[in-house]
């Protein structure tokens, strides 16, 4: 028998871990020769992993915590590479919607950035910004329709993303997007506002274009939460809401969820305690001021004026 | 068949250090690596570490899953599998050494009222079926191999035929299952 019909007769055992070691070590040698025994060993193997589904058990609670805890622990994650995975993910998204816009669209009206092509613009325009502070190129935006806009904002993402290496000062201040002047924060800040915002911006286009809503990877939630919870202190007392001697309890469900409390204001906190709930995803969109504070949904506990306050103030937080 | 790319670069993700990588494999994948790890253990506590163990692994050492071998999710299937079995054997000789049967936490697949049950019971049905419909021999040598761990010449004695008999019928079971599969839509063609 030649080696490639053994090899073959073998494949079925192998695709099950059902070899000796060196029997297994001989047919993955040949694997890496021969591309038809290689697509039989994908194929019957492939059916061998759907084996395991036998069915359904809930997951145990507090697993996963348990888990990514476990796997930290062992080897820590780089930030960067987390914070660029999660803006090229975002910025990916938004790249294949607009694949799949026809030229009209780019036309349709926007509430905030008058057309499609105004909220690319306006984003590339947000992007550009960071670049410069970082003394990367900086991709000038045409004044042309929409696809010469999506090319030169894509370009500007890939500067971004390649420009920053794995040595870059996550500590660096730079300039947050924002409405009004922009605040210096550091880098690690605007990098989980570059994939909020391109999230936010991608479910905007989605919604002109009749689409539905997306929502991000829970660990993005959970820094969109964790940034804005930062930056609330300083907005209460700059919004004339701080209440020396308040604390805020918020309470968001769901994926990207948990519980922080944080003083109304620049102030030491102090007993008195208003307690927000809500799901974690809405009050990123309410952070993005695509949610009022009247059309969230919540219940406060406590001083409702106060809680009434946070929700007003933290809808300012975002940029347009 | 190509590499899948989402493969391609969820390992790239892992390999450079990104966190909601994993998270995310986690998501995908765990609910199938803990009804696997279940079902060969029998042992409630055995198939929660041994899911933390296989995403652990992962993490550690993203190298070592070959995208062009197969799929992720294949890849972390037979990873859990083989640590299972290596938990089930372990198991057994200490109840060889303390003549001792081990109280287990039962587990009992199959409780409805699990996110995205309906796709997952849908095609848990579809690999259930394709092994029912296996030729009793087939079915018998597959088992043997998958859940008890025989490799095919412990299959070939246990089933008292020639080894040869035993390599050929775990190809025509898996190949009869990737049929069925890809019929369904489950597997690529």
């Amino acid at each position: 028998m030649d080696v490639h019909t053994e090899m073959l007769d073998l494949i079925g055992a192998w695709a099950l871990d059902a070899c000796e070691i060196d029997e297994a070590a001989a047919v993955e040698a040949h694997l890496n020769t021969c591309p038809t025994c290689a697509a039989e060993a994908r194929r019957l193997r492939s059916a061998a992993g759907w084996l395991g589904l036998d069915g359904v058990l809930p997951v145990p609670e507090g697993l996963r915590h348990r888990t990514l805890t476990a796997a930290r622990a062992k080897r820590p994650p780089a930030l960067i590479r987390t914070l660029l995975g999660a803006y090229a993910g975002q910025a990916s998204l938004l790249d294949g919607l607009l694949d799949g816009v026809r030229p009209d669209d780019w036309q349709r009206a926007d509430p905030r950035h008058e057309t499609v092509t105004g909220v690319v613009a306006h984003l590339a325009g947000n992007d550009a910004m960071l670049a410069a502070d970082l003394g990367l190129r900086v991709v000038d935006i045409p004044a042309a329709a929409g696809p010469g806009v999506r090319d030169a904002w894509w370009e500007q993402t890939q500067v971004l993303m390649e420009g920053l290496a794995d040595e870059a000062v996550l500590d660096q201040p730079v300039r947050m997007a924002s409405s009004q002047r922009p605040p210096l924060r550091p880098l690690r800040d605007a990098l989980v506002q570059r994939a909020f915002e391109t999230w936010i911006h991608l479910d905007d286009i989605r919604a002109v274009i009749g689409k539905g809503q997306t929502t991000p990877p829970p660990e993005q939630v959970r820094r969109i939460v964790e940034l804005a919870i930062e930056l609330l202190p300083g907005a209460l007392d700059a919004h004339g809401a701080a209440r020396p001697g308040h604390t805020v309890r918020l309470v968001l469900d769901g994926a990207g969820g948990g519980e922080w409390t944080f003083p109304m204001g620049a102030e030491q906190p102090g007993g008195a305690e208003v307690t927000i709930q809500a799901d974690a995803v809405e009050f990123t969109r309410l952070v993005a001021n695509r949610r009022s504070p009247d059309t969230i949904r919540h219940s406060a506990t406590g001083n409702q004026a106060v809680s009434a306050g946070v929700l007003r103030v933290a809808a300012m937080l975002g940029c347009d | 068949m190509p590499p899948d790319e989402t493969d391609v670069r969820l390992r790239e993700r892992l390999v450079a250090g990104d966190d909601d990588a994993l998270a995310e494999a986690y998501d995908r994948w765990a609910n199938l690596i803990h009804v696997l790890a279940a079902r060969i253990t029998d042992d409630a506590a055995a198939a929660e570490d041994i899911t933390q163990d296989v995403f652990v692994r992962l993490w550690q050492a993203p190298e070592a899953y070959d995208p062009e071998r197969g799929a992720l999710r294949t890849w972390l299937c037979m990873l859990a599998r083989s640590r299972a079995l290596d938990w089930t054997r372990r198991r057994e000789a200490r109840a060889r050494y303390h003549a001792v049967a081990t109280a287990t936490g039962a587990v009992v697949p199959d409780q409805p009222d699990v996110d995205d049950a309906v796709i997952w019971r849908t095609e848990t049905k579809v690999v259930r079926e394709a092994v029912q419909a296996l030729p009793d021999l087939q079915r018998e040598a597959v088992q043997l191999a998958y859940y008890h761990g025989h490799t095919y010449r412990q299959v070939a004695r246990e089933l008292n035929i020639p080894e040869g008999t035993a390599k050929s019928r775990l190809r025509l079971a898996l190949s009869n299952i990737a049929d069925r599969l890809a019929a369904e839509g489950i597997l690529e063609r």
